[in-house]
This record gives structure tokens, sequence and C-alpha cells, in this order.
């Protein structure tokens, strides 16, 4: 075949640009999805050996603080990590589970994607004798993942309600903006927000809506809502993305000064937002804390063969308000 | 060249009916489908108007057009597209990386080698911006012609590896303040989805401007004629003499670059840039395009369709919210809504087919309509 020699050239330079773009998009993979050495050779005489981290996406701050604390906390212990996100599918989830089942892997730390749809691929870990740390989220089963590690979404989202109350004076009328509603996590919250506030009947909740934890689809809504109740006193919102779609939303409606704002999970936006008054509070899920238990009980049981902890782990969440906000760093205490 | 203009097929081949009865009451039906969107938008309005008194206020209309302006800019890069044959799927990340261009830019881009933070003024931020939504198009545009990629699987490709991008160069991280400072003179980047001009948001008249820019391109430029000739006849028109590859490229970055405004916009009303910015835009800019009338398989359909179909969505979106309709039923309802429009189409489209047959029964005489029928 003839190739115009012009045309070879273009079609050269565009196909190194893209396996350049390829190479780079591989070069920064390293530090995710790649295994990497481990920065010490070794602590204990058992120690050692591939840990799997795998959790829902490395596009949300949360997960990412998650992965990264878990990597960071393995490779000091002296481990090999493999680090991937599943992003909340299922099937991806399994694959991993599979590739970390072949790969030999001495534990497995998982942020899963699905109460009911990952007991299936932790049996299958643990019936390879590869033990399960779940962070994070729980599953609906006992007995089979090694520990579920996970944060009291109910007490922080009873904090964080109290808070909102207090924020209110205990009156006066509310917007509710709830996560993504097949998501458990959303539930909870939403249960503890109302268990609450439900205490006192002249706080009146006028509108509802889920906006799948997102912060434009948060703006959007508030700004609909808005519409109709301009005259609200505070929105209270199932994680912080969205609490500050809200208050975009009402800094353009200016009503910011007016409307107090609640969020959850203590992303560090939130938290500059609490110190630039736009917030009033978040409320912080340890997640570095737990991804870092999650891999020392992992380190324990690789070198004593059993667990260390009972299973089901649950640990407090912190509320942060101005007064607080400079002792927390990317979601854990500084 | 100019044999292109002549060969190619008019927009909107109304062949002209017989003043019978049949053929009146074809031409009233083919009305009614012709502004079907235009209908259904009303229904909504009068609808909800009437189940909420805050939904018909200035304020609110005002709003609603405000959330509709970003699909509605990429509606009108998507019809073009969509004009052709093709499809870019592509949209909805450019829309997130735009924004992330935006935030680093805003924020301070630092050059390493210089150990030098550079703030470029606002009006560079928008114009880097843009030039990077062309890009992404650029790249669409060479798969699809130098490649021979077929629209779909390049544009999908695209989808990931400039959200990879976005996500590469943000860290997976979100630009919280995107509001600039006095002293680096590059404050005033909130104005694209806050401010306002004569009362009207910016947003607003951004959406305006491309629409009317859009309109021109295919109804009187050149560019218009040979889109329309592409998505008719592909062969025939590079037969014709359009410059089919060049105009294909073209109308990729022209779709590239309404998602890096829409992208812009987002990222100005939030005033911070989140990587995933967008997701799913591309779906929501294709439903705009197709309530309004447009074909999947090229050659058929208006800007004024396309932004009709916005209008329909975001105001039936706003609608449930303000009604207070659980999440999942808004998801269902919005769905209907696009089969139904595609159900329409179709109705639509065996009318003008029995509205043609008729007509060319009438000139040819009686008798020859199986003829003309297969002809057609």
């Amino acid at each position: 075949m003839k190739v115009h020699p012009k045309r070879m050239r273009f079609t050269v330079l565009v196909a190194a640009a893209m396996s350049a773009l390829a190479l780079a998009a591989c070069g920064s993979d390293d530090d995710n999805a790649a295994e990497s050495t481990p920065a010490a050779a070794g602590g204990g005489g058992e120690a050692g050996g591939l840990i799997s981290i795998i959790t829902p996406s490395a596009d949300n701050p949360f997960f990412k603080a998650e992965a990264d604390a878990a990597d960071a906390k393995a490779k000091e212990l002296g481990y090999k990590t493999s680090v991937a996100s599943h992003d909340d599918d299922p099937n991806k989830q399994s694959e991993l589970i599979d590739a970390a089942i072949s790969r030999k892997a001495k534990a497995i730390v998982l942020d899963n994607a699905g109460a009911d749809a990952s007991i299936g691929p932790v049996r299958k870990a643990k019936e390879a004798g590869i033990p399960v740390f779940l962070i994070d989220r729980e599953i609906n089963a006992t007995g089979i993942a090694t520990a579920q590690i996970v944060s009291n979404n109910a007490q922080g989202a009873s904090l964080g309600a109290q808070d909102f109350v207090k924020a209110l004076d205990g009156k006066g009328k509310y917007v509710e903006l709830v996560g993504k509603e097949s998501d458990t996590n959303a539930g909870v919250r939403s249960k503890g927000y109302n268990d609450v506030i439900s205490q006192y009947p002249d706080l009146k909740k006028v509108a509802q809506q889920s906006a799948n934890w997102d912060q434009q689809e948060a703006f959007t809504k508030m700004e609909t809502i808005l519409q109709r109740n301009r005259d609200i006193d505070g929105v209270i919102a199932g994680n912080d993305t969205m609490a500050l779609g809200a208050v975009a939303a009402l800094k353009s409606a200016g009503l910011l000064d007016k409307v107090k704002v609640v969020g959850f999970d203590g992303s560090p936006d939130a938290i500059s937002a609490i110190k630039k008054d736009q917030m009033v509070a978040t409320v912080l899920q340890p997640a570095a804390l737990i991804a870092e238990m999650a891999v020392e009980q992992a380190d324990e049981f690789v070198k004593n063969g059993k667990a260390s902890k009972p299973e089901k782990q649950s640990i407090d969440c912190e509320l942060v308000t101005k007064d607080n906000a400079d002792e927390f760093g990317v979601f854990a205490r500084l | 060249m100019s044999t292109a203009n002549a060969s190619a097929p008019a927009p909107s081949p109304t062949t002209p009916l017989p003043a019978t009865a049949e053929g009146r009451r074809l031409r009233a039906m083919n009305l009614l489908f012709e502004l079907r969107a235009f209908i259904a938008l009303f229904v909504l309005i009068a609808v909800f108007g009437v189940l909420s008194d805050s939904y018909l206020t200035w304020d609110n209309l005002v709003t609603m057009t405000r959330h509709v302006a970003i699909n509605a800019i990429l509606a009108v890069g998507m019809l073009m597209v969509i004009l052709k044959g093709g499809i870019d799927l592509s949209v909805g990340s450019t829309v997130g990386l735009a924004g992330v261009v935006a935030g680093v830019l805003l924020e301070g881009l630092r050059i390493g080698f210089l150990d030098v933070v550079v703030y470029p003024p606002v009006w560079a931020v928008v114009v880097i911006a843009l030039a990077v939504g062309a890009g992404v198009g650029a790249i669409n545009g060479t798969l699809v012609t130098r490649f021979n990629v077929a629209p779909f699987i390049a544009t999908l490709g695209m989808l990931y590896m400039v959200r990879g991008a976005a996500l590469l160069i943000s860290d997976g991280a979100t630009y919280p303040n995107l509001g600039g400072s006095p002293e680096l003179g590059n404050t005033g980047f909130d104005f694209l989805g806050s401010g306002k001009i004569v009362g009207i948001p910016t947003a607003i008249w951004l959406m305006v401007l491309f629409a009317a820019a859009g309109s021109f391109l295919t109804r009187k430029a050149p560019f218009g004629r040979w889109l329309y000739a592409i998505g008719g006849n592909e062969r025939a028109a590079e037969l014709a003499g359009v410059p089919v590859k060049k105009v294909k490229t073209r109308v990729y970055m022209i779709s590239g670059v309404c998602a890096a405004m829409a992208g812009l916009i987002i990222a100005s009303e939030l005033t911070s840039a989140a990587p995933q910015a967008g997701e799913t835009f591309e779906l929501n800019a294709i439903a705009a395009v197709v309530i309004g009338g447009a074909s999947l398989m090229g050659g058929r359909g208006y800007v004024r369709g396309a932004l009709v179909g916005a209008f329909v969505i975001g105001f039936l979106a706003d609608g449930l919210v303000i009604l207070g309709v659980s999440t999942f039923w808004q998801i269902v309802i919005k769905g209907a809504v696009i089969v139904l429009a595609v159900i329409l189409d179709q109705a639509q489209q065996k009318v003008q087919r029995r509205g043609a047959a008729v007509a060319a029964a009438v000139a040819t005489g009686p008798g020859e309509q199986p003829a003309a029928r297969a002809a057609t």
C-alpha cells in the first residue's frame, strides 16, 4: 500500500502523541494500580507479601484519602501493595478480588461495592485463604469478612443534626438534600438527621430531594427549591459535596448570610467553607484512621494467624465546627 | 465547490400537497408534528404552572432557563455532529476537563523549570479552556477522518481519555476557589455563571449566542449545507465536491468548544471545578437533540429543535423538583419523554412519506402511485 509521505508523517505524529499520552497515563498509574516496592524490607518475621487495597474510586477525595492511608501504612509495615478501584461496579470488584486471589495476596482491604453484591466475592477470598478487611461500608453478612470497620454514620448524623438544631435555635424551615438513594449510607444519615430533628416540632422540613452526592445537581436543585421556598433557614445535606452545591446556590441568591448549612464527610473543601462562615458544621468520618486500622489488623492476622479484634467495629465520627476546624486535615485529625 | 451547494438536498423536503381532504388532513398533522416539541413545552409549562404557583414566575423562568443553558449549549454542538451523521460522546468529559483547566489556571499555573507561578487573566483562561475543548474535538475529528474510526467508538474512547486527563491534571481533587484575587488581577470568573447583563444571567446570553451562531452556520452558511449533505449521503456529497474531512473535523471542534463553554459556566456557577463534572451530560445533549426532532442517522434536524428539546428536559426536571416528586420518578419520567419523542418522530416520518406519495400521485396522475411510492 502506498502512503502519501505527508499523510504518513501526520499519522506517525498522531500515533506518537497518543502513545505518549498512554505512557503518561501508565506512568502515574504507578502510584495507583501497579505494584510498588516496599519502603522498608519487612518488619516482623512473617510480614511482607502483597496487600490488595480496593476502594470505590480514586476521583473522590474521601476514597482517595482512604486508599492513600492504607497504602502508606502497608508499605510502612513492609508489605507490597496493589491499589485499585471498582467504581461501585460489583462485577469489577469481583474481578479485582479474583486478581488478588491469583496473585496470592496476604490480605485484602476492601471498601465494597454493595452490601449484598459483595458477599459472594468476599466469601470467595475467604475460601481461598485470604482474610478480607472491610472498611467504610458493611456487608449484610457476618463471619465471612475478618473485620468490618466502619465509621458510625448514625452517630455522626446525630452529631450533625444536633449542631444543625442548635444553629437554628430549634425553629424554622429547612431543606434536606439526600445522597444517592440506592446507597445504604444515604438512608442511614437521613434517618439519623430526622431522628434528632423530629424532636423539635418547630423545625419544618419544606423540601427533600436527592442530589446523588453531586455538587452541580445539588446546586441546580437548591436553586429550584429556593424558587418555592425563599424563606428557609437551614439546609442539611447527606454529604459535603452536596452541601457545597447548596452553598453556591444560596450565595448566588444572596441568602448565604441567613441560611445555615450542615454537611457530612469532613472534606477539606467543606472545612475551608466552615472557616469562611459559609457552612456551620460537617461531620468528619475518620477515613484515614479506619484504613490504617484495617492494615494494622491485617498485619497482625498475617503474623499471628488470627484476628485481634472483633469483626464488627464502629468508629465514632467527629463534629467539625468553626471552633475546631483548624484541628483537622484530610479526613483525619491532625 | 459551488456544485456542492446545488446538489445538497434541502434541509426540509416539503412537497406541496394537493388541496384534497386527505392533503389538508396530512398537512395539518405534519404541522402538529413539526411543532410537537413546542407544544410539549407549552403543555409542560401550563401543567406545572397550574400545579405550583411558584413555577410560572419571572424569577423561576429565568432560573430554569439558566439551568437549561448548559444542556442547550451542548445540544447545539451535538446537533451539528448528529446532522453530519456522527455522534459525540466525549462532551461530558470535555465539560469536566474545561473546568479543571480553568481551575489550574485560576489557582496559578506552576511552571516547573522556571519556578514561577503564572496567573493568567480571566479572558485568557476562558480562551485557553475553549481552545482545549477545540483540541479535544480536533482529536475526535482526526480519529474519525484520518483513522476511519466509527464516531461512536472514537468519541467513546475520548470520553474515557478526556475524563482520565481531567483526573490526572487535578489528581482527583476539586479546585475549590475559582474566585481569583484582586492582587493577581484574575477576579471576575464568576461572571459567566452568576453575572448578569441587562438583568438577564450571562449564561442565558451565552446560550442565545451559541444558538444564533449554530443557527447561522447550519441555515445560512455553506458549512451548514455541507453538513446536511454529508448527513444525507456522504458518498454523494464527496463526489459533489464537499470537503468532507474538513467539515467533519470542524464539526467535532465546534462540539468541543460548546462542551468547554458549558464546563466553564458550571465551574463559574460553583466557583469550583471538579474533574467529575459533566458525567452523562452527553446523554442529556443527545436526548435534547432527539426530542427536537433530529434524526440520529444524520441529515435531518434544526438548532431550534435541539434548543426546545433542551428546554423540555430542563423545565420538566425543575418542575418535578418544585413539586417535590421523588428522584426515582424523575428518572422514569425523563426516560419516558425521550422514548415518546422518538415514537412521535417515527409517526411523523410515516405521515411525511404518505404525504410525499399523495403529492407524487397527484403530480403523475392516478395509477402511478405504486411507482411513486417506491421512488420515495
